[in-house]
């Protein structure tokens, strides 16, 4: 990447995008393979998304404002709710999770890019052409409409014979291959990549939760991809896994789902986790307090995780017996979670805090996060969920989890990392009045939700009847989310001007004491000129303020770690050079992982025009791109990395 | 102290929330699910109780702490490095045994609730069966041979074991303000039991359907009628008998000359079609109109695109509407009875191939169309003018002659005039 441009001035501070020597314009970003670059576009792109989900939930507590709405159809606010939840779990907080993942994993690890710099490149095209294959189709009324969780048998033949279940179980199946390649690239590179002296024990907290993700990804996709082939099979090709009349048990969907569907909650959280836990003590001028135990509970956390998917499923009739064991598998839960929330707290306790916009996020997030739990704990038993399931309660809840924690976290970390990205620190005001409208707004959403839910009404409906004792509370919800948008708005204009002309960040934008920090804003695309040498978990605290780091172990470095010819002692760097200058080789651009993500999209899509009755077109369309699919491979695989 | 703006937006939040509920204790909340309506609904909320006790105490526990560190601690100009800590063990094991402490308090009482609700039904339960159809519901009472849509009688201090079962999707089965839900499994039959309290001699709740079953899950609706033993033994029997206008009925009017006329107040309906051939059969026991709460009087809007002259209504003749309906004949423009049953006339499906809802007793019923309107001649002549565009996705025939069907994607040409609406609708209505 550094081959065509003129280095820039060594020692000055560019403090713009992207400025130092490597090239821009559209090309460099279709053929990138550097982990920043490819972590931008997934933040652009999920952000993008977010707005879409938002969008599409605005329209529909316009509906809901009022009982008996006549806004939109019922067919189009069904195709809106489960557009809402696909999009904002699979498009928008997974990928801006995948954001940081990309962006932060090698920084945090003193590492000059992921394993596997192409197939990196490959995930996000999947993930962008699958996001647009799912997306697109709401626009003629045509988008999946049986739900996020599209139970079977509704999304049979059968009972959903047009083309919109066919766009999501495609779609999904196809962004589930972005996270499967994704999440086995950070494992190889978290394991393989550290920096000579970095142990598991030293990485840093976000590290270690997007470790712990990754293998939530790994063993919880493969569960709804068996469930959506089933499906796939079931709608194309006449197989009869979901078929009423061949005798199905429809709750096979629901137990795959769900294996699938109850970690994907923490796929969704951990990463917001890890942030808030940077975000945390860096603005509290103290270590992470109880780092152990933060690790260990976050891997806690994700090993419950698939021990009580059916809580989901309370009302399905599973039988005391599996009531009970589901039920206090779940109740276990809340204790890792517990321990993270007093730990957070104790982080804060004694500090000198400074409230910025990201650390306001960061403490909203522990804040929201424990209603979101405290209700949870309120249907994990069973008895009590009877009367909660599938009604706004549920809604209030998860979004508490997921608004509130999510949201919240990612939302701190963006403010966090913003500098660090562009070189340009977002503006307090704006950020102040983007996470004021935020927070109220969600609250003034989401609260409300509780009352409803407990006073009868049920979820995903489009409509419904005047009298019934529900009017105050949805008028509410539909201000808060107006409330929102307009923090929002005030996000974007933040985003905007602050990347052009926002204060500038030095290295160390926040004073933290992770490697990120102890390079230039924003990176160089070799990231590390020379590998620094990690003793503790806090190397540039251990660098600039050896104080903060007095009370904790230090080891010498493992000599049999440091096989690098590059690794040096910690330090900051400041100049700027070019990778050809340094004698770093960097992976070449590439255009190919976007054409072979191109191809298989081209491939999977084909099957759509099998149920409009073109089978020869949709043959060769699938034959087609899986052909082209397999030769871009070919080639990928035999052209050198660099 | 100086109030800060996050001081009193933190107070204007408490309140806020306060006032929240307070508001949902003080007024009329029809459909909550905090009534002591039966043993199970009991149970939940001492359950719910007990939860929400602790819940508030851990809320109340980690906000406070949460609000005075952030407020005690903020930085101050000048300030000293804090003090590093990187943790406590002691402290690290105590908030791990507290949430474990907090746990067990709600997990005893959990599985014990869990195993006493789950319980078989008692024996001399009334049994009664649910169907779930897109989007209506059937409810069979086997005991009495009754079968009826959409309105559901219990008698009150009687415990009811629901056999659930659905014909299509699944669904889930609901009466907010009686109890908990079950759902309705494809190819599975579930079971949930309750006894509504011996108090409940007429009262009227809402159901739901609340498991997604497709375009008009929301319009998946039934009322939960309770009366005394008594009264529901009359509406059984009477619902089990065949329909008013069937020579099956004229024999039992014949029989029962003397008996009293429960006349059954209907002030939803349009001023009387009165039908020459009208019966005057002994009604059994409907639930009284004017006693209907508001709450289970539907307020659906009725689209403006369907047009029908009211005027028609009051010339509508019953039994020229039975003959449309049921003489085999008509079948061509008035297939009705290819999807519905109408017991003691002609028979073309049975109860069970039946993908409508029984008509027998249709005029006894205070809504139709999945619990979504009022039972009343304006409404229903717009509903069989045209009822897909009334409810989206229903396969209910469009039989308006020119009214464009949604699901045949084209105008009806071999469909009814209004006025023989009318007389189908007088008929219907005729149907106590």
């Amino acid at each position: 990447m550094a081959t065509t441009a003129a280095p820039a001035p060594i020692g000055t501070h560019a403090g713009a995008s992207y400025g130092h020597g490597e090239p821009t314009g559209i090309w460099s970003w279709l053929t990138t393979v550097d982990h920043k670059r490819i972590g931008t576009l997934y933040l652009w792109t999920a952000l993008t998304f977010f707005l879409v989900g938002g969008i599409e939930a605005l329209i529909m507590r316009m509906q809901l404002m009022g009982p008996n709405g006549q806004l939109v159809s019922a067919e189009v606010f069904n195709q809106l709710f489960t557009m809402h939840g696909t999009t904002m779990v699979f498009l928008a907080i997974m990928p801006l999770s995948a954001a940081f993942f990309n962006y932060l994993i090698p920084l945090q690890i003193g590492a000059r890019d992921v394993a596997f710099p192409r197939l990196n490149a490959f995930s996000y095209w999947v993930y962008l052409f699958g996001g647009i294959f799912m997306t697109v189709p709401i626009f003629f009324s045509a988008a999946p409409n049986a739900g996020w969780f599209g139970y079977a048998p509704l999304t049979t033949m059968q009972f959903s014979g047009g083309l919109n279940i066919d766009f999501w179980v495609i779609g999904l199946q196809i962004l589930g291959i972005s996270s499967l390649a994704a999440a086995f690239n950070f494992i190889t590179t978290i394991i393989n990549m550290r920096a000579p002296g970095m142990t598991l024990m030293r990485m840093p907290i976000f590290t270690w939760m997007s470790f712990v993700v990754q293998f939530l990804l790994i063993l919880a996709f493969p569960a709804i991809t068996v469930a959506l082939v089933f499906l796939l099979f079931d709608r194309f090709f006449g197989t009869q896994f979901y078929e009423l009349a061949a005798g199905a048990d429809p709750l096979l969907w629901q137990h795959l789902f769900w294996v699938f569907g109850h970690p994907e909650v923490y796929i969704l959280i951990l990463p917001a986790f890890g942030l808030a836990s940077e975000i945390l003590p860096t603005f509290s001028k103290k270590p992470l307090f109880g780092y152990n135990v933060m690790v260990y509970s976050g891997i806690m956390i994700g090993f419950l995780g698939f021990g009580v998917w059916a809580h989901h499923m309370f009302a399905v009739g599973m039988g005391a017996t599996a009531d009970t064991i589901f039920a206090m598998a779940t109740l276990l839960i809340g204790i890792p979670t517990g321990v993270k929330i007093f730990n957070w707290i104790a982080t804060m306790w004694g500090g000198q805090l400074r409230f910025v916009t990201a650390m306001k996020f960061a403490v909203a997030m522990v804040a929201l996060f424990t209603i979101g739990g405290i209700s949870g704990v309120m249907h994990a038993s069973p008895p009590t969920d009877l009367q909660q399931t599938d009604t706004y309660f549920i809604v209030a809840h998860f979004h508490y989890v997921l608004f509130g924690g999510s949201i919240m976290g990612i939302m701190g970390g963006i403010y966090f990392y913003f500098p660090k990205m562009t070189g340009r620190y977002l503006s307090e005001k704006l950020g102040s009045l983007h996470f004021w409208f935020f927070f109220i707004g969600m609250n003034v959403t989401f609260f409300p939700m509780h009352y409803s839910g407990m006073l009868g009404m049920p979820r995903r409906i489009y409509t419904y009847d005047a009298g019934q004792g529900w009017d105050q509370f949805n008028w509410w919800s539909t201000i808060g989310t107006i409330l929102m948008f307009v923090g929002a708005i005030f996000f974007i204009i933040n985003f905007f001007k602050s990347r052009k002309a926002g204060a500038i960040a030095p290295n160390d934008a926040w004073g933290a004491g992770t490697l990120e920090w102890s390079i230039p804003s924003p990176p160089p695309d070799y990231n590390f000129a020379q590998l620094p040498v990690v003793t503790s978990r806090y190397p540039l605290w251990d660098l600039k303020h050896p104080e903060m780091t007095a009370d904790i172990a230090h080891s010498a470095p493992d000599e049999m770690t440091i096989t690098d010819s590059h690794a040096v002692p910690m330090h900051e760097e400041t100049e700027y050079k070019t990778a050809k200058e340094l004698g770093i080789p960097m992976p070449f651009p590439t255009i190919k992982p976007l054409f072979a993500a191109l191809f298989l999209v081209v491939m999977f899509s084909g099957l759509i025009f099998i149920h409009v009755g073109m089978f020869a077109l949709a043959m060769t369309i699938t034959i087609g791109g899986a052909a082209l699919f397999v030769g871009t491979l070919y080639g990928w695989l035999t052209s050198p990395l660099e | 102290m100086k109030r800060t703006p996050r001081r009193r937006l933190a107070s204007a939040l408490v309140v806020a929330a306060a006032g929240l509920t307070l508001a949902a204790c003080g007024q009329e909340y029809p459909n909550s699910t905090f009534l002591h309506n039966s043993e199970i609904n009991t149970d939940i909320i001492a359950l719910w109780d007990r939860i929400l006790f602790m819940g508030t105490l851990v809320f109340i526990v980690v906000e406070a702490l949460l609000i005075f560190t952030i407020f005690r601690f903020r930085a101050k100009p000048g300030a000293p490095m804090p003090k590093q800590v990187h943790g406590n063990h002691t402290l690290e094991i105590v908030w791990t045994l507290i949430p474990v402490l907090i746990l067990i308090p709600i997990a005893v009482p959990t599985v014990k609730t869990i195993f006493k609700t789950q319980a078989p039904a008692v024996s001399d339960a009334l049994q009664v069966e649910v169907y779930g159809h897109q989007w209506w519901w059937e409810f069979r009472y086997p005991e009495y041979g009754v079968t009826t849509a959409n309105e559901l009688y219990l008698p009150a201090g009687r415990t009811v074991n629901f056999t659930l079962r659905t014909v299509d999707v699944i669904h889930s089965f609901w009466a907010p303000g009686l109890a908990g839900k079950r759902d309705l499994i494809s190819n599975k039959t579930n079971h949930m039991w309750y006894t509504p309290d011996a108090k409940l001699v007429e009262s009227a709740f809402n159901g739901f359907c609340t498991e997604y079953c497709g375009e008009s899950h929301a319009n998946m609706r039934f009322r939960v009628f309770t009366t005394t033993p008594e009264n529901f033994e009359s509406w059984a029997a009477h619902q089990n008998g065949p329909a008013a206008l069937s020579p099956g009925a004229m024999a039992a009017q014949a029989a029962a000359d003397s008996a009293t006329v429960r006349a059954v107040s209907r002030a939803s309906v349009v001023p009387a079609p009165a039908p020459a051939p009208a019966p005057t059969m002994n009604a059994g026991y409907v639930f009284p109109a004017d006693k209907l709460p508001a709450h289970t009087v539907p307020k659906t809007p009725i689209p403006a695109r369907i047009t029908f002259d009211d005027n028609l209504l009051a010339q509508g003749d019953a039994s020229r509407g039975h003959d449309l309906m049921t003489n085999l004949a008509n079948l061509g423009k008035a297939p009705c009875m290819t999807c519905h049953v109408i017991r003691g006339e002609m028979a073309l499906i049975t109860d069970a191939q039946a993908t409508g809802p029984s008509l027998t007793h249709f005029g006894s019923r205070h809504t139709f169309g999945g619990g979504l309107f009022p039972t009343n001649a304006s409404n229903l002549a717009r509903w069989v003018k045209n009822a897909q565009i009334m409810k989206p996705g229903t396969t209910m025939n469009t039989f308006g002659i020119g009214e464009y069907s949604p699901l045949m994607k084209g105008n009806v040409t071999a469909g009814l005039s209004d006025a023989e609406i009318a007389d189908i609708v007088a008929y219907l209505l005729s149907l106590k």
